[in-house]
Order: structure tokens, then sequence, then C-alpha cells
């Protein structure tokens, strides 16, 4: 086994530079996470209090931006009069729910081009893999003269299967090299124990589990992020949490507080997300890469 | 327990013919391996036993059954393979126990069923470990553990020792052997290790490049090979061939080589001149079959010693001859060193001619 260390030879250009970079990612870090924090502390302070800024260049009344006092108004203004409630459960059901219909489809499919050899199967994987790399854009207005056709329009239904038009061919790709990397013979091993094809399936999953769980997460973070579908196919009756906070902004009347308080309740469940599966998430997309 | 009859069987890998009408039957009980190199159509054959590959042409009973259309759990077989396939995330007791909960048996026969397969593998104090923590042997233990508890009709073997190292090796082939005796199920075992098949099976086929060469006992194949490429491929050291002339003298034949004039005996004499087609033909004699020594006699052969390879029970002499070079195995007390004189004796009886042309055996 090749050693894991990499090994690196300090000479003084090595030294200069590595002061170089973390000042750089100082800068960066600052850069990335202060309209986060921004977010989030100014969801908490009444519109007067936001608007508070020190004159420029007095750095030392920094700590103006941390004197006011917390109110939770603009989150009971999202939820009790907004009805934001409803479009973070449509978010967290159309989110989901294409994430495990693209899971379920798509690791039979995966399994499926990855055992069995049949004409055209490289032309079928590259069709696949090629609807994901079309612009969302693009194909936009023929998916809504089609749902509009099936009455999907405004239905969580409908916008599920939206987000399962690109998680789908997504799951296949990435669960198709999960599969690759199980050997053959386990599944053998199973059938001659006893087993159907189908249940051979079922008996590798727990090996590609970590890919799996890796990739719904992927899906999710997609879904709900996702802006374009949910406005257009989504609106009316389905909207989720990117449009409805874009509703905030209207024209009489820019309600910042609620705006800053809808980004935080968008951003936290994937941060948790994230936080949560951390671990998972590099053994997942990682395990593929090498064979034990 | 059945025994298993191929009849006919080809095998197509798209155009390529991976078997081509193999005909072998192995009876109730019996344990015959299946040797050949990388290639030779052995692991297909196996495979087709199993049911995880098509038939292309032919059939295979199990007993009086006709299995080509039957799925491989419904054949009741075991199979042993090449890597082990373990299934990484169970225990082994759950690993052995797979089987049996795939037909749904009792928690007690299971755990009977494992105790026993345990204790004869000696893998008790593992039952609770998972395959990543354990050693390549004890892998292969529960491999083969997997394959008893389901106490089935046939066990197929696909070179179930091939990673191990040499030692483990070789202990593991007087246990298979004696496992096999004591259940008494027919075995199929594949492998490449011409020292495996002999020692561990009652018989042997010999297979290369899809065509089975010979079926018969170790002691058949050893000493009476059917053609030139199973006498090379059998025994260890391997035989040496000589490209030899055939003249007559004096109502019997003499072998003619540039390095050497043997006489060849009347009976072996009388069966060459009903079969032989041309004057030439090439000669094949095992290692052990020519003695060494210092000093010449009237049948000997004088040759220069390149190489000496003591072994410890045995000595390898590596010998230079006019437009040959032979390979002799003799005991550890030889003295020779690189470079002197050897006078070498053949034993004629034991020596082996083939054809020429298509490397049959005359005898």
């Amino acid at each position: 086994m090749a050693s894991r260390d990499v090994v690196t030879y300090k000479t003084p250009l090595s030294r200069l530079l590595n002061v170089v970079i973390v000042i750089f990612l100082a800068f960066y870090l600052v850069w990335t996470v202060l309209p986060l924090f921004l977010m989030f502390v100014s969801s908490f302070k009444d519109l007067l209090a936001a608007f508070q800024l020190p004159p420029v260049g007095a750095f030392s009344q920094i700590g103006l931006f941390f004197d006011f006092a917390p109110t939770t108004k603009h989150y009971y203004n999202l939820f009790y009069n907004l009805d934001f409630s409803t479009y973070l459960m449509n978010s967290i059901i159309a989110a989901g729910g294409s994430a495990v219909v693209s899971v379920v489809l798509g690791s039979m499919a995966a399994y499926s081009l990855s055992r069995v050899d049949f004409r055209g199967k490289g032309d079928l994987f590259f069709w696949i893999i090629s609807t994901r790399m079309a612009p969302v854009v693009a194909v936009l207005v023929p998916l809504y003269a089609i749902f509009r056709g099936f009455d999907l329009i405004g239905t969580r239904t409908g916008l599920i299967l939206a987000y399962t038009t690109f998680n789908l061919p997504f799951a296949i790709w990435i669960l198709k090299g999960f599969f690759d990397n199980v050997p053959f013979a386990i599944e053998e091993a199973s059938m001659v124990d006893g087993s159907t094809r189908f249940q051979a399936f079922r008996a590798i999953l727990p090996l590609v589990a970590p890919g799996i769980g890796a990739f719904i997460v992927l899906c999710v973070l997609f879904a709900w992020n996702d802006f374009l579908f949910a406005s257009i196919i989504g609106s009316g009756g389905a909207k989720t949490l990117p449009p409805a906070t874009r509703e905030l902004v209207q024209p009489q009347n820019i309600q910042w507080g609620s705006i800053m308080a809808a980004g935080v309740v968008t951003t936290v469940p994937m941060m948790f997300l994230g936080l949560l599966i951390r671990r998972y998430l590099v053994t997942g997309l990682t395990m593929g890469a090498v064979r034990e | 327990m059945a025994s298993v009859t191929i009849t006919n069987v080809w095998k197509y890998y798209g155009k390529t013919v991976a078997v081509k009408d193999l005909n072998i039957h192995c009876e109730d009980g019996e344990f015959v391996s299946v040797l050949g190199p990388s290639g030779c159509g052995k692991s297909s054959t196996l495979r087709m036993l199993a049911g995880l590959e098509h038939i292309s042409a032919g059939d295979i009973h199990f007993g009086d059954m006709r299995v080509n259309d039957l799925e491989p759990k419904d054949r009741d077989i075991a199979m042993v393979f090449e890597n082990y396939a373990l299934y990484p995330h169970k225990t082994v007791y759950e690993n052995m126990a797979n089987p049996l909960r795939l037909r749904g048996s009792s928690e007690d026969l299971i755990k009977k069923r494992i105790a026993f397969a345990a204790e004869m593998l000696e893998i008790e104090h593992l039952l609770q470990r998972k395959p990543m923590e354990l050693s390549g042997g004890q892998k292969q233990r529960t491999a083969i553990g997997r394959a008893i508890v389901r106490e089935p009709k046939l066990f197929l073997f696909d070179e179930p020792i091939a990673h191990l190292d040499a030692k483990l090796r070789a202990r593991m082939r007087g246990e298979l052997k004696l496992m096999q005796r004591r259940l008494g199920t027919t075995m199929i075992y594949v492998t490449h290790d011409q020292l495996e098949a002999m020692s561990m099976a009652d018989r042997i086929a010999v297979m290369h490049n899809g065509v089975l060469q010979q079926l018969g006992t170790p002691q058949e194949i050893y000493n009476h090979p059917v053609n030139e490429w199973v006498a090379g491929f059998v025994g260890e050291p391997p035989m040496n061939f000589f490209d030899c002339e055939l003249v007559e003298e004096g109502g019997r034949f003499v072998l003619v080589h540039p390095a050497f004039r043997q006489m060849v005996s009347e009976a072996q004499s009388a069966l060459l001149r009903g079969a032989l087609r041309g004057t030439s033909v090439r000669m094949g004699i095992r290692p052990d079959q020519i003695s060494i020594g210092g000093k010449s006699t009237v049948e000997s052969v004088a040759g220069t010693i390149k190489v000496t390879e003591p072994l410890g029970g045995d000595t390898l002499v590596n010998v230079d001859l006019k437009n040959a070079q032979l390979l002799v195995k003799t005991n550890p007390d030889f003295t020779g060193a690189m470079g002197e004189t050897c006078h070498l004796t053949f034993d004629t009886g034991r020596w082996h001619f083939f054809a020429s042309d298509n490397g049959v055996a005359y005898f």
C-alpha cells in the first residue's frame, strides 16, 4: 500500500507561499461566511437596528453590529402571516420525494447497466447521461407544456416528477460506478446459496449504502435549492421556499427582515443535513475509487 | 449425493469457443479435479455446472436430472469461489447461515450445522468476526464452511487455495481431501496447480484450449500421459523432451539424437512398428528417470553440468548436452560441480515417445 503521506520539503519559497496561502484563506473565509453571518444576525434584528451602519472607515465602531435587542417577530411573521410552513413542507416533500424515487429507480437501473451486457448498452448509457448535460432553461418550456397537458402544474407530484428528471440520470450515473466496484462473485455466491437475482441485488445493497446515502443527500440538496422548476412548474399550488422568498420582494415594500428570516429557514436545514452525514459523504463519494 | 455427467458440452462466448465437446462422467462421492492452465475452459465448465453460465450446446445431468435449465438455487450445489465471495457486512456466523436462512431453515438446525462445520474447520472462535478481520486462510475456511452447511449434492470448488501462502496451501491440500472423504459428497475441484490435482483427486480431467486431453487417475496421468502436452504439464519438475530420429537396426529401433544413441526395447519396438508415421519422434523422459554419475558406462551419455540446485531432499542438475539441455533429479548426496563432465543413464523402460506431428503418445 503506498504511503498516505504527501512528502514535502520546506524551502524559503514554500514557507512564504504558506503565509500567503493562510492570508488568502483568511480573506476567503470572511468573504464566504460573512453574508451568512449577516443574514443570520439580521433575521433577529428589527428593521431599524438592521440598517444602523457605522460610518465608513470607523472600524472601532464595529460593535454597532452586535448592539441590538433580538426579536423573533420576522419568524413569527413568516410562519403565521405568510404561510411559510406550507412552503417549507412543500420543499421537504418535493426534495425528499424526488430523492427517494430517483434512488429506487436509479439503483435498479444502475445495477442492470452494471451487470448485464446487452446490445446498445453504451448508447443507452450515454443518452441517459446526456439528458443531464442539457441546460435546464432550454427544456423548461417544452416540459411546462407537457406538464400542463397532464394537469401537473402547481401540484407537488408535478414538482417531484420535475426534480426526478434531473436527479434520476445523475443517480444512474453515480450508482453504476458503485455497483461496478462490487465484485460479481458476491451476488453469484448469493444465487448459489439460494437467492433469486432480485434477492441477490438486495443482498449487495448494504455494500453500496454509503454511496446511496451520499447520493440521496445530493439529490435533496439540488431539489431544495432549485428555483427554476419550483417557480415555473410549482407555481400556483406547490410553491417551495426559494420562490416564496423571492415573493417577499414586493413593489411597495421590500420586507428585509422577513427575507433574512426566510433565508435562514432555507439554509439551516441543509446545513444540518450536511453536518449529519458529513462523515458518510466523503466515504460514499470516494468509496468507488479504491478497490477493497 | 449424485453423480455428474457432462455430455457433449460446448461453450461459446460470442464467437470465441471456450469449451469444445466436453464429456466427463463423475461417480457419486468421487473427487474429480479439472486441471489446466489459464484459459483452458475449466472455470467455464465449473460455472456451467453451477448455472452461472448458459450451456451453449450439450447436456449436464446430476444423477438422472437434466440441469441445463435450472437456476443455481435449484440445483442443490454449493460453490467455493476463488476470492471467497464472503458477504463483507455480515459476521462469519451470518455468512455461514445465509444459505440456510434463504431456504427458511429453523434456527436450531442452523446452529447445529454451523457448529458441525466450524468444528471441522477449526473456526469456532471466529464466528462473531467480520470478513475484514480475518486472514486469508480464515476467510477461505469460512467460505468452505458456508458450502458445507448446505449439505448439498455436489461441491464446486474454484481454485479455493490459490491465494494462500505456500505452507498453508500444502496444509489445506491434506485437509480438503480428508474433509471430502469424511463428508462423502461428490466434489469437482478446478485448479491450475498440478500438484493440488495429483495429491487430492480420485480422477483428474486435464484440459487445454477448451478440449479435454485426458481423464484418469493421477497415476494414469503421470505414468501414461496420452499426449505430449499432458506429459509436459503434469509433473514437477517438468519432463525433458528431445527431437529424435528412429532407425531400424537388427530388428529393433534405435533412437538417434545428435547427443546420444539409445536402443529401444523389443516390446516398445513392436508397438512402434505398428503405429509409427515417418521417422522422427519426440522422446520424453522425466528428471527422476535419469541417473547421473561420474563414471561412464556402455549406455551412458556424457554431458557437462551447467547448474546444480540443491533442494534439501533432492538435487536438481541442469546438464548441457550437444544440441540439448536437460534437467535431472538426483539424491542430495550428489557432488558434481558446475562445469564438470557427468554421465547420464536413461531409464528406457519408463520413457515416452510422442508423434512429432500431433504429439500423441505411442507409449
